[in-house]
């Protein structure tokens, strides 16, 4: 995995929120979304973000419908249901929480100098 | 609970992967198509927006596969490969399947059957609330001569028990149902009535649909007469009209009012379409025991109060008959499950046939297993293909394993209905009532356990060859047609010798069972029983407590049935050989050296034709006439067991019971005796008593137990006896009904009705696991015949004769049967004498049965392998050298 990889676990969250803040989304909007956020520091691999998506919606927090993109292409379009919004509640403590954690980590506390 | 979805979802994408492939490809394409247009907005020439655009994706079948395990499970996947490969090999090798889903059909269906019975039996609870709380007391005598049984209780044991023992809330039955007339209009009906205590339906649980039960007040000595119906009776009879309650029915000759009915689809333990209260004391009945108890145990009691009270309360006794036959002996009571106490008496029967049934299982699974081994040898180089192709161990494995259960899927399916069809069978066998239970149901249980045993037969006969393939040499797998054929020649003589040893077994035990049955069949009867028919009356009835009444009705009817053409004689009697009689206890004997002896018999009641309707033979003195009436000298007869037993063969003329005189002996019959039961058939002292004699004090208890039976004898068969018959009775009381019609063979296969189901059932399994053992030796020497083609060619153009190539072929199976055969039969020697108390004039090393058993083996062993060694004729070495 290159250091511009998107890690499995955070990219679920990043499609969720992308498909909050965008409403239904077409799978290559999603990449390119994803990509345009971060600033291009991160590359969404196919491989990756297809599966992630499938089980997205096994897992029933997004749904997908066939639909006509904006310039006439016939593309797949998944939208948020009303489990994921809740999902994105959990799954964003969850992240601040670690994040929080790594970040005492990557800054030593004083008392250990 | 998502992850579960997600399963769940993935699931149900097994059998749709077409579409969803599709699906994505179509996504995937439309997904590149707009890169492009990115690309090519930003500038990009259309074939490098196209390569950067692909270069992007990382592959389209990467992702497609990356897209695919995620949307389906891998392993599924593969599984459902395997299956449907495994349903195409079967298919292919239809032989082979049949074989397999036929055997597991057979022993999964009578294990099926079998299980359906234990687990009526002796598994399912009771069909009552809280079955755990109700019991049944067992007796344990200790000392000089010890038994220990659910032991009948006597009235003082009963009144001890209902008033002594708080913990308990107890209630009796009479021993069994009585056959009694029930008029309703103009209709007379036979119907079963059981005599029960006031709380018989508190301890079982059952609360009448309508109405009340009997109250404590109700059953006591001379209380009211009543009534409780079953929901059948009320719905037949009465057509479920609920203005009987309070109403009079007509039973035994007398009014009995109705007071409730039962709930539809209740059984009780003694089963019967109507139940009266029985009025215990310990007078009459309650003299002796004749009672049966059951007991529910109060909330908050425990069984060991109980069981302390119980045997508190029954020591307080006056008549301690128990310790009669072991003096200086202790008796103790404890309660058990009433679902043991029902059911006890069947308990070993019932396991040593699921044993048998275990040991066909085992036989099909020897059996599946080198049938298995021989097709897997088969695809020994097919197998090594895969493996050098680079299938892992795990999938070649994985592969068989599904293959096997499938077959043992479709098998157990199989065997599930079959043993539908044995079970629905072995019910119609049983005669009514025999077993404690009202029914026996394919249950969640039963099916169940046949799913289990299929699963662990494939287990059983899947590891074996399964384990072979882990030793696979490739470079000499994929090279050789005849594999390492062997140690699996080795492997299959081992099971086929373990196979033939329980074989050997059942065939045997069967065999001696069915010596015994022959024996019972066969003895002889000590009356000629053919041309006789029989029909029963029950006589429980007001009318007949008078003793001008009951004479009247047996002198007219049978004088009545000797009017009919072709009937030569004709009798009643109290019971019929072959049937259980009246015990009598207490008969004295007043004069001779014997003289103040007290001596127990069975005793039965005859008019003067009963001996030449049936052929008794009278061996000394006279037999009864017209002129032994109420007002003449009292007689008796008795029989040849009787005289030798207690008067020493000097019977005429001795006195017993104070005013009667023998006047004669007659000969032995069978019946199934009631004293001392040695076996089921057997020779009993009786005496025999004019039935216009009879103290008819004593008709009301007598014709409670015992239903009389006419007897008639005809020269030659009679068309429309039986209806000539039911005619004559109603000429003298036409609300008098027969309750049936018995040939005396019918009499002798119902008290021969346990050895006769223990014959047929073992027999089935015996003859199953000869037929499967047949089968496996077969199937081995034409393996082997098969597999050595080519050996036996080049043998024969060396000039080895066919007998030679023969032997050399059909040895390693008659080796393995001859092994077996010596195993079963040492084994035997052990097991065969936990048989011993189901054997009857024969002793369990019986010659002629075990000789009989080897010559079958032996001659099924020679044939099965002479057939499939006859193929050797016909191979043409030329033929055979050439194919290579």
């Amino acid at each position: 995995m290159g250091d511009n990889d998107v890690w499995q676990g955070t990219l679920a969250l990043m499609i969720l929120r992308t498909l909050e803040s965008m409403g239904p989304l077409h799978g290559y909007g999603i990449a390119r979304r994803i990509e345009q956020i971060s600033g291009d520091q991160l590359i969404v691999q196919y491989g990756t973000l297809y599966p992630a998506l499938l089980k997205l919606v096994q897992e029933g927090y997004i749904a997908s419908e066939w639909g006509v993109s904006d310039n006439n292409r016939r593309a797949r379009f998944y939208k948020l249901t009303r489990a994921g919004r809740r999902q994105i509640e959990k799954e964003s403590q969850r992240w601040e929480k670690a994040a929080a954690i790594l970040a005492r980590f990557s800054s030593p506390a004083e008392e250990s100098l | 609970m998502r992850k579960l979805r997600a399963l769940l979802v993935r699931l149900w994408g097994l059998p749709r992967r077409n579409r969803e492939d599709r699906e994505f490809s179509e996504e995937l394409q439309s997904h590149l198509e707009m890169h492009i247009d990115e690309n090519i907005r930003t500038g990009m020439s259309p074939e490098q927006a196209r390569r950067e655009a692909l270069l992007k994706l990382g592959g389209i079948e990467a992702t497609t596969q990356a897209y695919r395990d995620q949307n389906t499970l891998p392993f599924f996947e593969t599984v459902w490969q395997d299956l449907r490969y495994a349903l195409r090999q079967l298919r292919h090798n239809p032989g082979f399947t049949v074989t397999v889903i036929l055997t597991l059909a057979l022993s999964i269906g009578a294990n099926t059957a079998i299980f359906s019975l234990v687990n009526a039996l002796l598994l399912k609870s009771l069909p009552y609330p809280h079955p755990e709380r109700m019991g049944a007391i067992y007796t344990r005598v200790t000392g000089p001569q010890p038994w220990e049984e659910r032991h009948h209780v006597d009235g003082e044991q009963w009144e001890l028990l209902r008033d002594n023992v708080p913990a308990l809330v107890s209630a009796i039955s009479g021993s069994r149902p009585s056959g009694v007339n029930l008029e309703s209009g103009s209709r007379v009906q036979y119907v079963q009535s059981a005599r029960v205590s006031a709380h018989y339906l508190d301890v079982l649980g059952v609360h009448p649909l309508i109405g009340r039960n009997f109250s404590e007040a109700e059953d006591l000595p001379h209380g009211p007469k009543l009534a409780l119906l079953s929901y059948n009776l009320w719905k037949n009879t009465f057509a479920a009209n609920a203005s009987i309650l309070g109403q009079s029915v007509l039973l035994k000759g007398e009014p009995y009012s109705v007071i409730g009915i039962l709930p539809d689809g209740t059984t009780t333990p003694i089963n019967a379409d109507l139940y009266i209260p029985i009025q215990a004391s310990r007078q009459g009945e309650g003299s002796g025991t004749n009672f049966v108890c059951v007991t529910r145990l109060r909330d908050g009691a425990t069984w060991q109060q109980a069981d302390t009270q119980i045997n508190h309360a029954w020591s307080l006794r006056a008549n301690k008959y128990e310790l009669a036959d072991s003096p200086g002996g202790q008796v103790t009571y404890y309660s058990v499950p009433l679902q043991k106490g029902e059911t006890d008496p069947l308990r070993p029967q019932v396991l040593t046939l699921m044993l048998a049934a275990g040991f066909i299982l085992l036989i099909a699974c020897a059996n599946l297993a080198g049938l298995t081994l021989v097709r897997l040898l088969r695809r020994t180089p097919e197998i090594a293909t895969r493996v050098a192709l680079g299938a892992s161990h795990w999938r070649v494995q994985q592969q068989l394993w599904v293959e096997n259960l499938v077959l043992a899927l479709a098998g157990g399916m199989a065997g599930v209905a079959a043993g539908f069809l044995a079970l629905r069978g072995l019910l119609l066998l049983l005669p009514e009532h025999f077993l404690p239970i009202a029914d026996v149901l394919l249950d969640s249980k039963v099916l169940v356990f046949a799913i289990v045993t299929s699963v662990a037969t494939s287990v059983l006969f899947g590891m074996l060859p399964a384990l072979t393939t882990r030793k696979l040499d490739l470079r000499s797998a994929i090279a050789s047609r005849e594999a390492t054929a062997r140690d699996r020649v080795q492997l299959r003589q081992i099971l086929i010798t373990g196979e033939m040893a329980l074989t050997v077994i059942l065939l045997a035990a069967c065999g001696l069972l069915i010596r015994s049955l022959i024996h019972l069949q066969t003895l002889p009867p000590g009356f000629n029983p053919t041309g006789v028919m029989t029909a029963r009356a029950s006589l429980d009835n007001v009318r007949y407590h008078d003793g001008v009444a009951f004479r009247k009705l047996l002198d007219d009817s049978t004088s009545a049935m000797r009017q009919i053409p072709g009937v030569t004689e004709a009798a009643v009697g109290l019971s019929l050989p072959y049937e259980r009689a009246l015990n009598e206890g207490g008969i004295e004997i007043n004069d001779g050296q014997e003289a103040g002896q007290k001596v127990m018999a069975d005793a039965v009641y005859v008019t003067p034709g009963y001996f030449a309707a049936l052929q008794i033979p009278v061996l000394e003195g006279r037999s009864f006439t017209e002129v032994d009436g109420p007002e003449a000298q009292h007689v008796v007869l008795v029989n040849q067991t009787f005289a030798h037993k207690f008067l020493h063969g000097n019977a005429i003329g001795r006195h017993l019971d104070k005013d009667m005189v023998v006047i004669g002996v007659v000969g032995d019959v069978a019946i199934a005796p009631g004293l001392s039961a040695l076996a089921p058939l057997m020779n009993e002292e009786t005496i025999y008593v004019p039935a216009a004699q009879m103290d008819a004090r004593q008709f009301s208890l007598l014709h409670v137990w015992f239903q009389p039976s006419w007897i008639v004898r005809t020269a030659h068969p009679i068309e429309g006896l039986t209806g000539q018959m039911q005619r004559a009775l109603a000429s003298v009381d036409p609300t008098l009904p027969f309750s049936g019609f018995y040939r005396m063979q019918d009499v002798q296969a119902k008290t021969l009705a346990m050895q006769r189901i223990e014959v047929a059932l073992l027999g089935t399994i015996a003859g199953l696991a000869l037929m499967l053992s047949t089968v496996g030796i077969f199937s081995l020497v034409a393996n082997i015949v098969a597999q050595k083609t080519r050996e036996i060619g080049i043998r024969m153009a060396l000039g080895s004769t066919i007998r030679e190539a023969m032997l050399n072929i059909g040895g390693p199976g008659l080796r393995a049967a001859a092994l077996g055969l010596s195993i079963g039969l040492i084994v035997s020697a052990a097991v065969l004498r936990a048989l011993r108390s189901a054997l009857y004039g024969i002793e369990v090393y019986d010659w002629p049965t075990l000789a009989t058993v080897v010559l079958v083996l032996v001659s099924v062993s020679v044939i099965a392998t002479v057939i499939p060694a006859l193929r050797i004729a016909r191979i043409d070495p030329a033929r055979t050298l050439r194919e290579e």
